[in-house]
């Protein structure tokens, strides 16, 4: 097998490849903690960690996609779970009204973002910059450099609560249904349209191999406490934000802005306001981010969400996402977040140091995108 | 010792089990210059990258003598030392650098410690120029100080001082305009008289015809006829080109002119980076359904400008009072221009036209997606039924919509540019360079095509730098020169000379409006 089907196959089964990437990292991690890695408490430590990075990724690779960067999402995340902490500490402001309030905060947030950029042609990179001084400042104030605690036991169920197990396998089973419905509608629509088909074989493995994941992963968090509600919140955010990018027709314009600007607006296509929605739904991540991260720490704190904006742009690069726009998947990024997270436990049971887990997951992130570089132009 | 220069034979280049190129013959004498003709996606392209080892010796089949030995390059780096040197169709110069600074570019002329050497470059490279016979080109001066013929020039002017023995110049033309295509010729007989071999690839046959001695003719990767011009003429090149004899490229038919539908008042665009100049100065002009207007007019002449003001998406200031049906409206962006029912195909597919991520279906229905969409979600049924709609009305040559846009011809890429404003259903098309790039076979269906659309009534303003084009298409001509409007012709006994002499003309002026009620 010479370099040129190699490089064939990987830009063919990136996902393919990226998960087998992360078996081998789970693989190892566990032969050096001796079985300690792959048991039902750490793997839902690891799920619930990675959530925070997982939120701000979904929104991050839609801003990638359309070819902008927002650096300012560590910050923000960080601002606005500060404000839902001291809303809920110090004014006792319900959970239900605690919450719109601070997800309608991070969509002006991510707005005005979005109007800097688009609007007022200020490059994203620098609004970013500027953003990530500025949201990190306003929180330091509004928290007196404090941490802010201890928040209500409504608010930390976001982050630390469960799913009742048999909950979780109806979600199971339904979500294994979804699957098969949707290959199935597949092939159909192919079908009909005289297109290629996969070869039936291939889908049903597909299914299967999706059903055996959905089963070990309802199985293995139902051992421990159920499903975490965190967790849950990234499994819906992970359909709804699939569904925006392939189904309608903002998802489609994300992705033509992202390709090429100029010929999209020469096309009647409002792409500065498609930009400024794009950093909308930024911010209304960062809101979803900052929420589940106080929750977690069941405390707001000023230091919250720090270089929280590298780990979720590292997570997009990781899974697959162009850094010149136009292509790129919610899942990628997703199981991009999932290597960060895996590394980020791996290392800390392995009680490395601080110094060496940031060199490790450096070195990670340039070794992902050189190879997705390098396999990207296949003659 | 043989008499050719250069000697290819048998040349095979296969991609993934396709044969793009399957067994060609290609000979070059010193002095000697050869048309290398074909339509887009012959394989005139992968056979100069085999030539000027961009595909290095071995991952083809075949063999080349350079000077009757075997050449058997690596890289580019060893055809350039062997004397071959391409110039492609995008030039490749720093427009920020000194001409002579891009003349010396890789090659730079040092004093001790690393420093340029500027005295003898410029030394060096004023003597080029003179060579060239441009003696006041100032050789200090950034490149982007000059148009696009003399830029041209400056790359020739490095390939010569690279030693060059066969030059390949890949579309020399195609953004020169007409006084500059015969700057750039005059400069070719002057090499071919110092014993340089050129290989000039182009779709203008008029140049090939007058400035090549022999022709070859590619076609499906397989090598048709090489014939000395002599015995041949443009439509015979046409011919061995297409497999058939296209019987008339310009289908021009008669069709009625209605009434007025469109107008432009006092149009005047502003430099983007000199605010102060006016690319565009006061034109206006008027246009009734089913006519076709051609707008004619040097290169830089302002038409562009003009055209992308009155779609609203001019980058600089400008200043356009547009009237549909008599009626003032407001086209101050394109998404408002297209909702008028203004459409616009932009002149530079690459960059305006086309989004490269996307497949051909998806760039199809770029304008009209809102349609598609059914309670948010896109309903790809229904959106699929439009594009196969679509391609097969354009006869779009793609295996299935899905396929990325960027693996279509360049004539096809442009058909599903067109398709895409056609779906926003315009009743005022605006056609910047419509053809350019495009092969003579889609070139005539993309005339049939505006012909159909005139017939039903579309207004079509095509701005087009082939005069030949211009009058083969439009019912009325405008000219226009240095930003202003300097002539208005009805194309009735128009000749070439007579737009050409307008367009040079500083003292011409003329209105645009017109009352040609007849059918052409």
């Amino acid at each position: 097998m010479n370099t040129g089907t190699i490089k064939q196959l990987f830009s063919q089964y990136k996902t393919m490849a990226l998960l087998i990437a992360i078996a081998l990292i789970w693989l190892f991690f566990n032969q050096a903690t001796d079985g300690g890695f792959v048991t039902p408490r750490n793997l839902s430590n690891l799920l619930r960690q990675m959530s925070v990075t997982g939120i701000l990724a979904c929104g991050m690779v839609l801003v990638i996609i359309a070819g902008e960067i927002d650096l300012s999402v560590g910050s923000m995340l960080g601002l606005l779970g500060g404000v839902a902490a001291v809303l809920d500490v110090t004014q006792h402001v319900p959970l239900p009204i605690d919450v719109p309030l601070v997800l309608l905060l991070g969509l002006m947030f991510g707005l005005f973002n979005g109007y800097l950029t688009a609007y007022l042609r200020i490059p994203s990179f620098i609004v970013g910059l500027g953003g990530m001084l500025a949201f990190r400042g306003v929180l330091l104030g509004v928290t007196g450099g404090m941490t802010i605690a201890p928040v209500s036991g409504s608010m930390v169920y976001l982050g630390q609560g469960y799913l009742p197990p048999q909950l979780g396998a109806v979600l199971g089973a339904g979500l294994f249904l979804l699957a098969m419905v949707l290959t199935w509608r597949q092939r159909v629509n192919r079908m009909r349209h005289a297109l290629p088909l996969t070869p039936p074989w291939r889908d049903a493995i597909r299914v299967a191999l999706i059903g055996a994941v959905l089963l070990a992963f309802v199985r293995t968090l139902n051992h421990y406490d159920g499903i975490p509600v965190p967790v849950l919140l990234l499994l819906a955010l992970l359909g709804i934000f699939s569904y925006v990018t392939t189904q309608t027709v903002f998802g489609r314009r994300i992705y033509s802005v992202g390709s090429n600007m100029e010929a999209t607006r020469l096309s009647g296509v409002n792409v500065q306001a498609v930009k400024m929605w794009i950093f909308g739904i930024m911010g209304l991540m960062c809101a979803l981010a900052g929420l589940v991260n106080t929750a977690r720490l069941a405390a707001g704190s000023p230091s919250a969400g720090n270089m929280g904006e590298l780990d979720a742009i590292a997570a997009c690069f990781i899974g697959g996402t162009s850094m010149r726009g136009g292509s790129g998947t919610v899942y990628g990024a997703l199981i991009g977040a999932l290597v960060m997270a895996s590394l980020d436990n791996g290392m800390s049971m392995l009680d490395v140091d601080t110094y060496w887990q940031m060199i490790v997951k450096g070195g990670i992130l340039m070794l992902a995108v050189w190879v997705d570089v390098s396999t990207r132009s296949v003659r | 010792m043989s008499d050719f220069l250069m000697e290819m034979s048998g040349i095979v280049k296969t991609f993934g089990g396709v044969r793009a190129l399957d067994g060609i013959d290609i000979k070059i004498r010193a002095g000697e210059c050869l048309g290398l003709c074909g339509e887009n996606g012959a394989g005139k392209s992968t056979l100069m990258k085999v030539l000027s080892g961009v595909y290095p010796y071995g991952t083809w089949d075949g063999e080349i003598l350079w000077d009757g030995r075997p050449l058997r390059a690596q890289s580019v780096r060893d055809t350039e030392a062997a004397g071959i040197i391409i110039i492609h169709q995008e030039l490749m110069l720093v427009p920020e650098l000194s001409v002579a600074e891009n003349i010396f570019m890789g090659h730079e002329l040092t004093l001790p410690g690393g420093r340029m050497n500027y005295p003898a470059m410029y030394r060096r490279a004023g003597e080029l120029m003179r060579e060239l016979n441009m003696p006041d080109i100032n050789v200090a001066l950034p490149v982007m100080h000059y148009g696009g013929g003399h830029q041209q020039l400056v790359e020739i002017a490095k390939a010569l001082n690279k030693k060059a023995r066969l030059l390949i110049l890949d579309e020399p033309s195609s953004s020169l305009t007409a006084s500059e295509i015969a700057v750039l010729l005059d400069i070719i007989r002057g090499l071919k008289a110092r014993g340089v071999a050129c290989v000039y690839i182009s779709h203008k046959l008029d140049e090939v015809a007058a400035v090549c001695d022999t022709v070859a003719v590619i076609r499906d990767g397989r090598h048709i006829a090489t014939t000395a011009m002599a015995e041949l003429d443009v439509n015979r090149i046409i011919a061995q080109m297409v497999g058939r004899e296209i019987a008339a490229l310009y289908p021009r038919q008669t069709h009625a002119i209605g009434e007025v539908v469109f107008e432009a008042h006092h149009v005047s665009c502003f430099d983007v980076d000199n605010p102060r100049r006016k690319r565009v100065d006061d034109i206006s002009f008027s246009l009734r359904r089913g006519e076709i207007l051609g707008v004619a007019g040097l290169v830089g002449a302002g038409r562009t400008e003009l055209m992308s003001a009155l779609f609203g998406a001019y980058r600089g200031r400008f200043e356009a009072e547009v009237w549909l049906d008599g009626v003032p409206v407001d086209t101050g962006s394109p998404l408002k221009s297209i909702r008028l029912g203004l459409c616009m195909v932009p002149e530079d597919r690459k960059q305006l036209g086309i989004v490269p991520d996307l497949s051909v279906g998806q760039n199809i229905t770029l304008t009209v997606l809102q349609e598609f969409s059914r309670h948010t979600r896109i309903d790809s049924e229904s959106e699929l039924k439009t594009v196969h709609g679509e391609i097969s009305r354009l006869q779009l040559k793609t295996a299935n919509a899905f396929l990325p846009i960027t693996s279509l011809s360049g004539g096809n890429q442009q058909k599903a540019v067109l398709s895409k404003m056609l779906l926003a259903r315009p009743r005022v098309l605006i056609l910047d360079e419509p053809t350019r790039g495009v092969d003579v076979g889609a070139k005539s269906e993309i005339y049939k095509l505006m012909m159909e659309l005139a017939a039903q009534g579309v207004a079509i303003i095509m701005v087009s730098s082939e005069l030949a084009e211009v009058l083969g298409v439009s019912d009325r001509v405008l000219v226009i020169g240095e930003g202003v409007l300097r002539g208005n012709f009805i194309n009735r006994d128009l000749s070439q000379e007579t737009v050409l002499a307008a367009a040079i003309d500083p003292s011409a002026r003329a209105t645009g409006h017109c009352d040609n009620r007849e059918t052409a």
